[in-house]
């Protein structure tokens, strides 16, 4: 369906994508994850058709997205990652030029009816008088109404509270149910993990690995940090088997993957000073877990 | 063209072209409102013929031209200077936000995620930014026709006529090429820049031409060369030629616009 092959778009000043390859099946959903700059919206801006890659090809449905670009677009819906729009119209009057660009139809203005209702959007307001928040909902609303098959979303719920990113969320579980193929760049790890069965990391222009979520989560990976108050208890924790990452003499980072059973047992027979659960952040979660497979 | 599209755009920049249209009527009914008042006066008409021709250059007073006839004064106190002066600003101003600037802040991305070609779109901004030129012709045209007949100054309709079109043709010529350096660029500034930068040129090389006769062949450099209203409003001169000219040079920058827009890469 989507199918990327050693794509590399280099800007003049350097930056970009490298040799990337992957491929998105029909329905399926890809989260594509990484930080800013690793290349995710140029990613993106090949698959729109936006930009020509120097090497390589993407395609949607059979179709180049650099040469068949203008009847590529009747298959996607888009939302880009920095939103900015014709800000002397309304939302409404924004909604209508977009329903018009598709050409006009039932089904598109019946969707955007539903979406407003679900997004709790007001449309009438002029566009520049709206919040982060109101744009973000007003992005999405036009790119889910048109009922395409492909969705290409970039950070589609950056500006949204959390009570609207779990709408979105099931907005897109909904999207899933009627099998659409999904793209969608993110930060977030809890709205890739609930929506994709696919994801890709991309660091500095290259794509380190593509993994299926369900795996991810079998291994989910944790970290704690403990102090303990003396060398004996250290020598403990050094002789347990955990994976430690000493931070001071007497203090470390342990990273647990899957169940926590041997970390309390260890932690039992030591005296500790003090205690606390970290995050890890998905990237490196990720890439310990793409090691250790 | 793309009627949707079309139609935002002119909402988008219809506030503009009203308020243009506005400034030039009222700015044509003072006008055609002093007129009377100034050519029954012996002292202005003389103060007229006194001025230096490098000065009558500098306002668009050709140097063979009457000074004591309505197109004279219409010439050299609007046509010639304010008129040109505010088409110009229109032209390289919207071509700018009609594209570049789209492309700069990003709304373009979501126009461009529709299907509709690049042609397509870019052909419907080039007759979002004519039919602009159009509306501020046509009420330039009006309120002078009703400034004139309602302080009855005797004027030629045909020739004002001919000279709209031949404004019209003109400015078109510039917002194409403005229009064509912001699809060449993308980019607000460096498009700004050069359209601007070659109308500031052409208009350079039209004064400097007409300052003195060792520099007249400057001017035939100039795109100012083509707009000559006094000559034109006097029946002097038959412009027929030049629009036939501005509008071949339109068509073909918007078509060198359109092919360069579509090789273009967008940051967007």
């Amino acid at each position: 369906m989507l199918e990327v092959n050693e794509l590399t778009k280099i800007y003049r000043e350097g930056r970009g994508v490298k040799k990337l390859s992957f491929q998105v099946d029909v329905g399926t959903a890809f989260g594509f994850l990484g930080p800013n700059g690793a290349g995710k919206t140029t990613t993106i801006r090949v698959l729109m058709g936006f930009m020509q890659p120097n090497h390589g090809s993407a395609s949607i449905c059979g179709l180049d997205c650099w040469e068949d670009r203008t009847e590529l677009k009747r298959l996607i819906g888009y939302l880009p990652g920095e939103l900015h729009f014709m800000e002397q119209l309304t939302g409404e009057e924004f909604l209508d030029l977009i329903e018009g660009m598709h050409g006009e139809s039932r089904v598109i203005h019946k969707n955007r009816k539903t979406l407003l209702a679900s997004l709790d959007l007001y449309p009438r307001q002029l566009i520049r008088k709206m919040s982060k928040g109101m744009k973000q909902k007003l992005g999405i609303i036009a790119a889910l109404m048109l009922d395409s098959p492909v969705l290409i979303l970039d950070e589609p719920t950056s500006g949204l509270d959390p009570l609207m990113q779990k709408t979105f969320i099931e907005l897109i579980l909904e999207e899933k149910k009627k099998g659409k193929t999904i793209f969608m760049s993110s930060h977030q790890f809890s709205e890739i993990e609930r929506t994709c069965e696919q994801v890709g990391i991309i660091r500095e222009g290259e794509l380190l690995a593509v993994q299926d979520i369900t795996l991810l989560k079998q291994k989910e990976h944790q970290t704690f940090e403990v102090e303990v108050e003396g060398e004996e208890d250290a020598q403990i924790l050094r002789e347990s088997g955990l994976f430690l990452n000493p931070l001071e003499d007497f203090k470390f980072t342990i990273l647990v993957s899957g169940e926590q059973d041997e970390l309390w047992k260890t932690l039992a027979q030591v005296h500790i000073k003090r205690f606390k659960q970290g995050s890890l952040e998905l990237e490196e979660a990720f890439m310990q877990f793409y090691r250790s497979s | 063209m793309n009627r949707a599209i079309f139609r935002a755009m002119m909402k988008q920049n219809g506030k503009k072209i009203a308020k243009l249209s506005t400034g030039i009527i009222l700015y044509e009914g003072l006008l055609t409102w002093v007129y009377p008042v100034i050519s029954e006066n012996p002292a202005i008409t003389k103060i007229a013929e006194d001025i230096p021709s490098a000065v009558k250059t500098v306002f668009g007073v050709s140097e063979e031209a009457r000074v004591d006839t309505f197109e004279a004064f219409i010439s050299g106190q609007f046509f010639a200077r304010i008129w040109a002066m505010l088409m110009v600003l229109y032209n390289v101003e919207s071509a700018n936000e009609l594209l570049a600037q789209m492309v700069d802040d990003g709304s373009l991305a979501f126009l461009l995620s529709t299907p509709v070609s690049r042609d397509e779109f870019l052909s419907t901004q080039a007759l979002v930014l004519l039919s602009g030129n159009a509306v501020l012709v046509l009420s330039t045209l009006l309120g002078l026709y009703g400034g004139t007949s309602r302080f009855e100054i005797s004027i030629n309709r045909w020739r004002y006529f001919l000279f709209g079109i031949l404004g019209f043709t003109f400015y078109s010529l510039i917002g194409a090429y403005s229009l064509f350096f912001s699809a060449w660029f993308a980019q607000r500034d460096m498009a700004l820049t050069f359209a601007a930068g070659l109308t500031l040129a052409f208009y350079a090389l039209d004064v400097a031409g007409g300052l003195s006769d060792k520099l007249s062949w400057v001017r035939q450099l100039s795109l100012f060369q083509c707009y000559q209203p006094q000559e034109v409003l006097e029946g002097t001169s038959s412009p027929a030629k030049k629009i036939i000219g501005l509008t071949v040079g339109t068509i073909i920058l918007l078509r060198l616009g359109i092919y360069a827009f579509n090789k273009k890469d967008l940051a967007i």
